[in-house]
């Protein structure tokens, strides 16, 4: 149902503020990438050199890979996106086979003298796919078969990528979350994960017995609100105490060595079981047995983190999880990067230092700074104005190409746009999260900021197959 | 539902932004740490160091001199294979010292500038820029030198600050010297100058980018200021002749203005050994010596005035109106009541010109009681807690605040002392020994030479100094101009000092031997028992009797009689001091004071 189109309907019905919030980005993007290069003995900013001078080039390309993109039929995409999603996962097994190791990470291919990480590309076409295989007529959740495929769409890039020792691109599909979401995935799996969540961060935060007395009264006080009898709760939660005093000073007095609060009060919860089964047969509360899924998962959780932590987890990965939690810092190893990175920023202070006159990005004390950690100059050299000017741009982008994927007649195109959003929205947060000491260390760029071809190529791709399905959905219209 | 999703999805997002708004928000606007951080990160401070200011005597001669010294740094990142032998011998360190050195900077940083050696000489300096070895090069500092050769106590000693320093002052940074005792502590903040600072920007590996803010805040050392020291160079050498072997001070003060006209320690030291490369060794020698030579005896050592102190009493005496110049006492070999109090053979009974003139114990013991047990006091506590008082005024046991720092306040008992000691159950015999100066009293050989200048100006002092100009300024300290009386009146004083004018010039006077002709020497010996052998050999005088010029006192340690060796001593200096010679007549003087062998057993054990 393609109206003839020509150029005036084409730019007219364009969504132009998308298009200006990417040119600022990228324009941004690349004064950044030039002050993080700079110094007194550089010629010019575009010297071809230099990164910024490359960075000139890059954007060449992607502006006639995005003015092909929007001159292209859109069913295209719907069409292509398998074959697409084939050629990318074959692109990663052969990086996998044949590839150049950087970093630690066996991502890149060389093409002459051009090095490209196919993982970019596989985001996009993973997008596609997935927009693909979850818009076909009477697909569900409740289906086995179609849960199971989309897991396959998503599992397999992630697994190469993860064979690639590429953690960073890998954690990259679990963004794909924010779009099962919105097409109806059980809202319980989103609970769930951020109860585990929480309680991992907890567990290394507070001593054990506050966190268990933490989780019962978490399990107690919503079994109440859902079902009442406050008087109940208030027997039971003395009769733990009670109990757990009762075993604590008992094993102190018969036993060798006297058994821990912990202890305590775990065999004490133990057996309250037995009330609470009183209670739930007398009352015939048949969600009780959720809650005490959740008291006793959450509790084995917990001791379990504490064994892994102790055991099995490696030193140096221990002491990035403690570096986050604030734990520990140690500036001279784990720490160093974050905390130059949150010097650059912090000294930025409310108007920056000025374009080019950033001391700690100038100087290299931030590592990576034109790649992974370009946001570290925006901070420094632009202040508190710069920050949020840039955080502004992007949660426009994203709320913007929500809204796009809602107006779209078709669910291909809406899940596709929502696939485009998440992404987006994963890197900015894990990257920007990362340079301000929120997130951990996890090497994904900043999109169309940081530093690199690939990047900047597959972001702008991503990005304007929403723009033309969002500008087809609107000729259609007319 | 699905309505619900997509709001739940937007609001997720703008949580998310908004969480990273916030942080920015804090890092960058309210938290000001990392603005700090960021200056110390990039900033390389190079401070240039300014010449320290020199020290004259009272005539303009030179007694401590600021010397060129080089210290050799290195880069180790910039140095290239070099003949280290060959570099070791020119600077003159031995080949293994250099190697372990320069193995040190490398450990510390390949980029960062490290000192390899400290305090080249001048000469050591240009032979090595002639070689032009890659990576090294000598920055500008100065070290002291001492022309005379004198008073190393008294000057004190420059040194580099340690940790304690630095985390206490903001102005000291690694590697600072610091006046570390005497004159150069007292008067550091004069003499050291003002550093000055060139800033430099950093990189990473703390390779320099050029100067920060093209040197807008870049300062030039500014060199130290020179002070005028009221010490008498010659005198101050004679002196330390004198008492060379023996243990023990001199103080000469100028009574009308209290500025010091010498200050001897014996053992002394050449000032010259603590400067340069071989200052630790000779540090500890002198640290580890028994008769400790670093102790400034003449404001830190706490000795009994002995028969000195009959004076105070007597003055004290006058002043309360329980002695008049011709009250009479009877001394039969000394003072027989209570314990009781020996004296030697003179004749009975005395009046106050001749018990000063002869130091007679038992004269004082009366005079003491007859303070302290005054019936309008109404019992001896308050008694005593008066001439405690009186004897303050003398500055006794409060100190003078003179400009040496660490200088001992010295102690004079009050009641208190003795209600605590006796458990309030003691009476005047008990504390006798205070009238001539035994016993509980401590003071210092300044505190004595103070008291001498307090008898030549007739009941006042001035804060004795050393001090005497700081180039560039008008005046020295304030309290410096300010007069102390005691709580005696000028009166009472004419009678004493016709006292101590008989005990240098007529039959029975004990002090006969620091007779000079012309010079009207006033004195009062003393022999100071102590618990630790020989008695202590005290003398202080002035001169001339009328318009004194200076004010002595001598504490020889274990001396015995003050005749022996103090009184000899002090007249040597006071002859030297206003006839600028001895006279020839007086020569075998010298000799007799430089063959008194004393027995130091007692340090040595």
């Amino acid at each position: 149902m393609m109206n003839r189109r020509d150029n005036s309907t084409l730019l007219g019905s364009i969504d132009w503020i998308t298009i200006l919030v990417y040119v600022l980005l990228v324009f941004m993007g690349w004064l950044n990438i030039y002050a993080s290069v700079y110094d007194d003995t550089q010629s010019g900013i575009l010297d071809l050199s230099q990164r910024s001078g490359m960075q000139v080039v890059w954007m060449g390309v992607c502006a006639v890979v995005a003015m092909v993109i929007l001159l292209v039929d859109s069913r295209y995409y719907h069409i292509f996106a398998y074959p697409l999603y084939g050629f990318s996962i074959m692109l990663l097994i052969a990086v996998l086979l044949f590839g150049v190791e950087v970093n630690g990470a066996k991502s890149w291919i060389m093409i002459g003298p051009v090095g490209f990480q196919p993982t970019e590309l596989a985001k996009v076409t993973t997008a596609l796919a997935i927009a693909r295989y979850m818009s076909y007529y009477g697909f569900s959740f409740n289906k086995l078969s179609d849960f199971f495929r989309v897991a396959m769409i998503l599992g397999l890039p992630f697994l190469i990528v993860v064979l690639q020792n590429d953690m960073g691109s890998a954690i990259v599909y679990t963004s794909f979350l924010i779009v099962l979401y919105r097409e109806g995935f059980t809202g319980y799996i989103y609970v769930a994960v951020a109860l585990i969540v929480t309680l991992f961060i907890m567990s290394f935060l507070i001593t054990p017995v506050s966190m268990i007395i933490l989780i019962l009264l978490f399990c107690v006080v919503s079994e109440g609100i859902m079902n009442g009898e406050w008087r109940a709760k208030i027997i039971y939660l003395a009769y733990v105490l009670l109990i757990s005093l009762v075993t604590f000073f008992i094993s102190s007095i018969c036993l060798d060595s006297a058994i821990s609060m912990v202890t305590a009060l775990e065999v004490s919860i133990l057996l309250s079981m037995a009330l609470v089964a009183m209670y739930a047969y007398r009352y015939r509360f048949r969600n009780i047995s959720l809650f005490i899924v959740l008291l006793f998962s959450s509790i084995i959780f917990v001791a379990a983190i504490d064994y892994l932590f102790e055991n099995v987890v490696q030193m140096h990965q221990q002491k990035r999880i403690l570096d986050l939690l604030g734990i520990e810092n140690d500036l001279r190893g784990w720490g160093y990067n974050v905390n130059q990175s949150k010097i650059a920023i912090g000294s930025g202070g409310v108007w920056g230092k000025g374009f080019l006159e950033g001391t700690q990005t100038k100087y290299k004390f931030v590592p990576e700074q034109s790649t992974d950690f370009i946001f570290c100059t925006v901070g420094e050299e632009w202040g508190f104005i710069g920050t949020m000017t840039v955080l502004a741009l992007f949660c426009i982008l994203i709320i913007r190409l929500m809204k796009m994927g809602e107006r779209q007649l078709d669910p291909f195109g809406r899940i596709y746009c929502y696939s485009v959003a998440s992404i987006l929205f994963f890197h900015i947060f894990i990257n920007i999260g990362m340079t301000i000491g929120l997130m951990p260390v996890i090497g994904i760029p900043l999109p169309f900021f940081s530093y690199g071809g690939s990047s900047l190529v597959a972001f702008t791709i991503l990005l304007f197959i929403a723009i033309k399905m969002d500008l087809t959905k609107r000729e259609s219209q007319n | 539902m699905n309505n619900f999703r997509i709001k739940v999805l937007q609001i997720f997002i703008i949580v998310a932004f908004a969480i990273m708004g916030i942080r920015l928000l804090y890092l960058q606007v309210i938290d000001n740490r990392y603005k700090r951080e960021s200056a110390s990160n990039v900033m390389r401070y190079e401070m240039l160091y300014p010449p320290r200011g020199e020290v004259f005597d009272r005539n303009g001669q030179y007694i401590v001199q600021s010397k060129e010294s080089y210290d050799l740094m290195a880069i180790p990142i910039d140095v290239e294979p070099f003949d280290t032998l060959k570099m070791a011998t020119l600077i003159g360190v031995s080949r293994e010292k250099l190697v372990k050195e320069f193995k040190k900077a490398v450990r510390y940083s390949r980029r960062r500038p490290s000192v390899i050696i400290k305090q080249l000489t001048k000469e050591e300096k240009l032979r090595l820029d002639e070689l032009n070895i890659k990576g090294f090069y000598t920055i500008y500092r100065t070290i002291r030198s001492y022309p005379q050769k004198i008073a190393g106590n008294m000057l004190g000693y420059v040194g580099e600050v340690n940790d304690r320093i630095i985390n206490n002052n903001n102005y000291y940074r690694s590697g600072d010297y610091i006046g570390m005792s005497g004159v150069e502590s007292a008067y550091e903040e004069v003499l050291r100058g003002e550093k000055g600072v060139k800033i430099n920007m950093v990189d990473v590996h703390g390779v320099s980018k050029g100067s920060y803010a093209e040197g807008a805040y870049d300062t030039l050392p500014k060199s130290g200021t020179s002070i005028t020291c009221s010490i008498d160079a010659e005198l101050q050498k004679f002196g330390e002749e004198l008492l060379e072997g023996k243990i023990g001070s001199i103080v000469a003060i100028e009574p009308a203005t209290g500025e010091i006209l010498m200050m001897v320690n014996t053992p002394t030291y050449d000032p010259d050994e603590l400067v340069g490369r071989q200052r630790g060794n000779n540090y500890m020698d002198l640290l580890n010596n028994k008769r400790r030579p670093l102790f400034n005896r003449a404001v830190m050592a706490r000795y009994p005035p002995g028969s000195i102190f009959k004076i105070v009493n007597g003055l004290i005496g006058l002043q309360e109106g329980v002695l008049t110049p011709s009250t009479k006492y009877p001394c039969i070999g000394g003072y027989t009541v209570g314990r009781g109090v020996k004296c030697h053979n003179h004749i009975s009974p005395v009046d106050l010109d001749y018990a000063v003139r002869t130091s007679c114990n038992a004269y004082f013991c009366y005079v003491m009681r007859d303070i302290i047990d005054n019936r309008k006091y109404g019992s001896v506590k308050k008694g005593l807690d008066v001439w405690s008082e009186y004897v303050k005024s003398f500055g006794f046991g409060v100190g003078l605040n003179s400009d040496f720092n660490g200088e001992l306040k010295g102690y004079v008992p009050a009641a208190d002392f003795y209600n605590k000691y006796y458990d309030g159950r003691w009476n005047s015999l008990t504390v006798i020994s205070l009238s001539i100066g035994q016993g509980e009293l401590g003071c210092t050989p300044l505190q004595m030479a103070n008291l001498a200048a307090i008898i030549a100006n007739r009941g006042h002092y001035f804060t004795p100094h050393v001090v005497s100009r700081i180039h560039d300024r008008d005046s020295i300290d304030a309290r410096f101009y300010e007069k102390h009386n005691t709580l005696v009146d000028d009166k009472h004083f004419n009678p004493i000092v016709q006292g101590m004018f008989d005990a240098v010039h007529k039959n029975q006077g004990t002090a006969r031997v620091a007779y000079i002709p012309g010079l009207d020497v006033c004195g009062k010996t003393g022999t100071a028992q102590n618990p630790r052998g020989e008695d202590h050999s005290t003398f202080m005088c002035f001169a001339p009797k009328d318009n004194p010029k200076i004010a002595v006192s001598v504490y020889v340690e274990n001396g015995g009689f003050g005749a022996r060796i103090a009184a000899p001593v002090a007249s040597l200096i006071v002859e030297k001091y206003l006839n600028d010679s001895i006279s020839s007549s007086r020569l075998p003087l010298i000799e007799y004071v430089k063959g008194q062998k004393i027995d130091y057993s007692v340090y040595d054990e």
